[in-house]
């Protein structure tokens, strides 16, 4: 462990670009989970390979039109194309899922659901494997819409778009986190002001009680997983544009730091998995930075095991009142 | 209030699904759940476990266990026996936690992790300490049952996934410390890194020392009994009571003075001990330990064993564990894919034999998939030959058969993976389907199983066991939730 | 309620059949476990058919899927090539060792062992399968051969002298070669080393670390799980920006490419020196930056096939050992079949005695195994002229010879 002898603002600051970039990511997918738990108290295991599906529906628009470096259209129609694709086919996935292994056993014991999701997420790791094989792919985002790659010039997504005390703050995180905002925004208007986010927390409340009030409780379920995945696919798209390299292993470690963040942060509550995303991005980043190498991973568990000792029901969860 | 004097119906519930109605008497409410235990071929199972009585149960499965030398060779004595065992022990371990006091532990498979380390450290050449195992193992276990009280203290706090996610916590953190941080300690790392700690001494108790695979099998064997008779007592004692009720309402027994805590912590201590016995165990007939034994892969596995064969009974466990690595090692490539294809096939066959029900219409969809494969064959062979020219991997005894039935083509690599796709949107499909309609959706979905499973299954099949697997454990969850052997629940509102 | 019955014993039939098939056919000609000599053992005597087994042990689902799928590729390229031009054919049966879990690599050895109709095996792929599985191949007689498995022990600790063979150089030959290059070549004096917290890549940190620190070389030692990291920023901003070269000895090219690629967004122009396992011309391209690898002639006609058939486009350079594992069991057995019979014994010794003519070997140099020990090399592994060639990458991505 080598800490820094002074306080290095361009390394702080380095640390924490990367760290809010990478939080938005996880914050995303543990808005999936959230959104999920909240409605049907289940833990969706299969919800980091439906990100990983996102990131490769992604690049299979990136390959059709045109591969990496050679592209047939210009960059931000492809981005834009990749996004829309890769959110409309994770949410197609999402409901899909939902529909076939979960609504079964929606009145089944806790643990029949976990293990059907458990079985889900095999399903479609595997799936990729087979059907893409074991190797990376890449969305080669260095050189993406590069003029030049043979030249190994660097493409646009990477040229800083402002610089703060030294530290690039590049375009395709600049991307990411525009883009992690405005679905959040758009999220939380849309849970508060329309009838169907209405119907959603209803039927999050109460769910008996939502059906005889005469909320169609399938249709809110499956709108739930449907935007629950899309957010997954947008945030498996964004995967690729920062650090390139897809695999069918992806939404294993990626699902479980989704969902570490939407416990730390309140499992069930909205801004609560935006807020443990960052924390966990943070964290991940500081870690790495200051502690560096074999501690980092223990390091970040200990402060979110600290976070869960001193609030165990989450940052802003609510405190689960037992009503007898 | 004048209705035309007839008695209105109770309104009928929501959806096809019966539900108890709100107001209705429990034991009524509870008549479906009766009626579901009883149902189709685990209720035979369930009506022949009644009859049998525990203690022959054990020793039927004893004996049975016991002749598996006499016509296993060694390496399927390894993999199907041993590892069988293996998973029995670390299934019921588990079941103490999730299945009798109903906590749901995502962190086992670090004390089982412990355990192993901690007898691999106390047996090896890591620090030149050889002690007998007459020593050791009583030493770890004593040692992983006090880690276990130690997870449960701060854990008390914490409620269900709460739980779960610190408990997952402790299993990552175990694992980053054994392989990442590995500590110096008295001149060399503590758990040797990635490397992990090698030329780990076989059990011996009094100088008996257990090196071949037979003499460990049936030192497993008796484990599994003894372990199974101690929890069989246990589950029917004080404790084991208190456990359920735990288990089933933790409020309600609370308010019944039973000691919540106390129980939770010892469930902790009894599971973290089965755990740490197994890793004893495993650790010396592996001879190596590495932290890449002890990731999540294994933990689903073992949570797989014990919610498929029923959360919180024996029998249950011990045949989720045979089951599931039965036919995982049944499906492994380096089993002759003749013998796979077999399994392939005859389940099929039992699956059409156990849910068509009139003669006619089971043998009207077998013709239908042969005429079908054969038509389909001879006519792509006569227009597109390269179509067929595929050759069936290692055919063995169906060979012959299966290549004038399925069409494998030569050349056309994408062909594959749109069968593939095909296949699975065919299968969900059939699941919407009812009646004559589904029965006709079926012959066109076998034979491109067939094709699927011909085509890429067998090149590859060390993945097609794991989709299998996958898909397995969906079906089994949506068609029966509550495991084989477990007691279905029903919510009374 | 009687068709249940019926149905029930059906079931139980039909997986007692099953049962019977496995492992009835399975445990070899010779009946198993009760007979004098075990199916599979050392001297058991078999006949070679027209057609004959070898295994080969790799990762081939896991998270080192995309290392042991290129090695069962390139292995199962050979027979094939084989198989097109002799009358005798081989068959490769696969296993599945799923690194980093050695529980399954062993017990894929010990049904490797109790095969008995599989007289060598390529493979297994890490060096901690290596390890659990010397028992099992030891007690069965089976000769295995593995294309990457690298840490020196495996070969010097002498306990598995004439069954353990190895196509590529191990870490104490790599090393040294890599530090004397950093050292007098590049002339640098201020490196970091940068280990994936793998077994493979620990091995070869500390031996260049140690080499370049007692050199008098300022030399940072950082680790970073490449496996799980996606973001290598924090990394990139402990590396010192006056540092001159970074060494990395990891097994993911895409992980280094991308590594690469955030140092220089990062403005850092230290030189990046990777070892073998990141020879990947279609993943790892960053100019300037150097590999060590085998002098293989990346013109070979045999890549461009390989590269066109089962590599889809890419070469995946990391398996092409596995290749040379295969050649080499293959030679061994046919040398052992020619009597018409063959004993595993009798296939281990041929190993032992492999020669490869350099214009038949696609490393490069002519194959021979060492017969006496002289440190860094134990039998086991190749003899010299066997050795490192370290390549550059050029402007435009491609790989040249440097040395």
């Amino acid at each position: 462990m080598e800490l820094p002898l002074a306080f290095d603002a361009q390394l702080f600051i380095q640390l924490t670009v990367n760290g809010v970039t990478l939080g938005s990511l996880y914050a995303l997918i543990a808005l999936g989970y959230s959104l999920v738990y909240g409605i049907l108290k289940l833990l969706n295991f299969a919800h980091g390979d439906v990100y990983m599906v996102g990131a490769f529906i992604g690049y299979g628009v990136l390959t059709a039109l045109g591969g990496p470096l050679s592209l047939d259209i210009a960059l931000v129609p492809l981005i834009v194309l990749m996004f829309l694709a890769a959110m409309l086919g994770s949410g197609a996935l999402g409901v899909l899922i939902e529909r076939f292994a979960y609504r079964p056993l929606r009145d089944a014991p806790r643990l029949a659901p976990l293990i059907s999701a458990l079985g889900v997420s095999f399903f479609l790791q595997n799936s990729a494997l087979l059907l893409l094989g074991a190797g990376f792919r890449s969305y080669d985002s260095f050189l993406l819409g590069s003029n030049q790659p043979e030249l190994f010039v660097p493409g646009p997504l990477v040229d800083p778009v402002f610089v703060i005390h030294g530290v690039n703050v590049q375009t395709i995180q600049v991307v990411v986190l525009s883009v992690t905002v405005g679905l959040m925004v758009a999220l939380t208007l849309f849970v508060a002001r329309t009838q169907l986010g209405k119907a959603m927390r209803a039927t999050a409340f109460d769910r008996e009680a939502a059906a005889m009030m005469g909320i169609d409780v399938d249709r809110v379920i499956a709108s739930t997983f449907f935007i629950g995945s899309v957010l997954a696919g947008a945030a498996g798209v964004m995967f690729g544009l920062l650090f390139s390299q897809v695999f069918h292993l992806m939404g294993f470690l990626a699902g479980l730091k989704g969902f570490t963040a939407a416990v730390v942060g309140g499992i069930g509550s909205i801004p609560g998995a935006m807020l443990g995303g960052l924390l966990v991005g943070l964290a991940e980043s500081y870690a790495a930075g200051y502690v560096g190498g074999r501690w980092s991973d223990l390091f970040v568990f200990g402060i979110l095991i600290l976070v869960l000792l001193v609030r165990p029901s989450g940052l802003l969860g609510a405190r689960a009142i037992n009503k007898v | 209030m004048d209705t035309g004097g007839t008695i209105p119906e109770p309104p009928a519930a929501p959806d096809e699904r019966d539900r108890p109605r709100v107001g209705v008497d429990e034991w009524v409410a509870k008549v479906e759940e009766r009626r579901e235990t009883h149902r189709g071929l685990a209720g035979v199972a369930h009506r022949i476990l009644r009859f049998v009585p525990p203690p022959a149960r054990l020793a039927l499965f004893v004996v049975v266990a016991a002749t598996l030398p006499l016509w296993m060779g060694r390496g399927d004595l390894f993999a199907y026996g041993i590892f069988t065992l293996l998973y029995v022990l670390l299934g019921l371990g588990l079941n103490v936690v999730v299945g009798y006091a109903g906590l749901l532990d995502l962190g086992h498979i670090a004390f089982f992790g412990f355990g192993a380390y901690l007898y691999a450290l106390l047996s090896s050449e890591q620090y030149g300490i050889h002690w007998p195992a007459t020593a050791t193992v009583p030493l770890v276990v004593a040692a992983t049952a006090l880690l276990g009280l130690l997870l449960g203290i701060p854990s008390r706090r914490l409620l269900g996934d709460y739980l779960a996610i610190v408990t997952l916590f402790f299993g990552q953190a175990f694992v980053f410390f054994v392989n990442a941080a590995n500590p110096t300690v008295a001149g060399k790392g503590l758990t040797g890194g990635p490397n992990g700690i090698a030329d780990i001494d076989p059990l011996s108790f009094f100088g008996y020392e257990l090196a071949s695979r037979k003499q460990q099998f049936y030192f497993l064997l008796l484990a599994v009994a003894l372990i199974l008779t101690g929890l069989h007592f246990l589950s029917e004692s004080r404790t084991g009571r208190a456990w359920r009720a735990l288990r089933e309402d933790p409020l309600a027994a609370e308010a019944m003075s039973i000691p919540v805590n106390r129980l939770k912590l010892l469930a902790f201590a009894f599971g973290a001990a089965i755990a740490g016995f197994t890793g004893c165990i495993f650790a010396s007939v592996l001879t190596a330990v590495t932290a890449g034994n002890f990731g999540i892969p294994l933990l689903i596995t073992i949570y797989a064993i014990v919610i498929l064969g029923g959360v919180g009974s024996l029998t249950g466990v011990v045949i989720g564990a045979i089951v599931i690595n039965m036919s995982f090692q049944f499906l492994a490539p380096e089993n002759p894919q003749d013998n796979a294809r077999l399994l392939f096939y005859s389940l099929i066959i039992l699956l059409l034999v156990l849910t068509i029900r009139p003669l006619w219409k089971l043998a009207a969809v077998f013709g239908g998939v042969v005429a079908l494969g054969v038509v389909v064959e001879r006519l792509v062979d006569a227009l597109a030959p390269s179509w067929t020219g595929g050759v069936v991997v290692e055919g063995g005894r169906l060979a012959g058969a299966v290549g004038h039935w399925v069409i494998i083509p030569t050349g056309h690599g994408r062909f594959a993976n749109v069968a593939y796709v095909s296949l699975v949107a065919a299968v969900l499909l059939l699941t919407r389907l009812r009646g004559n309609a589904r029965i006709v959706a079926l012959v066109p979905t076998i034979y491109l199983a067939a094709v699927v499973w011909e085509t890429s299954f067998v090149e590859q099949p060390a993945v097609a066991r794991w989709i299998l697997f996958g898909a397995l454990l969906v079906s089994l969850m949506t068609v029966r939730p509550q495991g084989l052997l477990g007691t279905p629940r029903v919510e009374i509102v | 309620m009687k068709r249940t019955l019926v149905l029930a014993v059906l079931t139980a039939l039909v997986a007692a059949a099953a049962a019977v098939t496995a492992f009835g056919g399975n445990a070899g000609s010779d009946g198993s476990g009760s007979s004098a000599v075990p199916a599979g053992s050392d001297s058991a005597l078999i006949r070679c058919g027209r057609t004959r087994t070898i295994g080969v042990a790799a990762p081939i689902t896991g998270a080192a899927a995309s290392i042991g799928s290129q090695q069962l590729r390139w292995a199962r390229y050979y027979v094939t090539r084989y198989n097109a031009s002799h009358r005798t054919k081989f068959r490769v049966v696969s296993g599945d060792t799923q690194l980093p879990d050695t529980a399954q690599a062993i017990q894929v050895a010990e049904r490797f062992a109790s095969n008995s109709r599989i007289l060598g095996v390529v493979g297994p792929a890490g060096s901690q399968e290596v390890q659990v599985s010397s028992a099992p191949f030891r007690n069965g007689g089976l000769g295995y051969v593995s294309g990457s498995a690298t840490r020196t022990s495996l070969t010097n600790d002498g306990s598995r002298r004439g069954y353990f063979f190895r196509t590529v150089p191990n870490d104490d030959q790599q090393g040294p070669r890599v530090a004397d290059y950093i050292r007098t070549v590049l002339k640098a004096s201020r490196v970091v080393v940068i280990d994936a917290q793998n077994s493979y890549s620990t091995g070869l940190s500390d031996t260049v670390e140690a080499i370049l620190k007692n050199r008098g070389l300022s030399v940072r030692r950082e680790s970073v799980s490449e496996e799980s990291t996606t973001d290598f920023s924090s990394l990139v901003a402990r590396v010192p920006g006056d540092t001159q070269v970074v060494y990395i000895p990891w097994q993911l090219a895409p992980k280094a490419q991308l590594f690469g690629q955030q140092l220089r967004a990062a403005g850092k122009t230290a030189r990046l020196f990777g070892s073998d396992g990141l020879f990947d011309p279609d993943s790892f391209k960053i100019p300037g930056s150097l590999v060590s690898f085998f002098p293989i002639d990346l013109k070979s006609k045999v890549i461009a096939a390989y590269r066109r058939g089962p590599g889809k486009g890419s070469s995946e350079l990391f398996g092409l050992p596995s290749y040379v594992a295969a050649d080499v069991v293959v030679r061994a057995v046919d040398k052992a079949c020619r009597n018409g019979t063959a004993t595993r014994g009798e296939v281990r010794r041929n190993i032992a005695a492999t020669l490869i003519p350099k214009a038949q070997s696609l490393l490069g140099f002519t194959v021979k195994f060492v017969k006496q020990a002289q440190a860094p090399l134990a039998p086991g592994d190749m003899q010299r002229p066997a050795n490192f060639g370290i390549y550059q990458i050029s402007a435009s991505g491609a790989y040249v010879r440097v040395s």
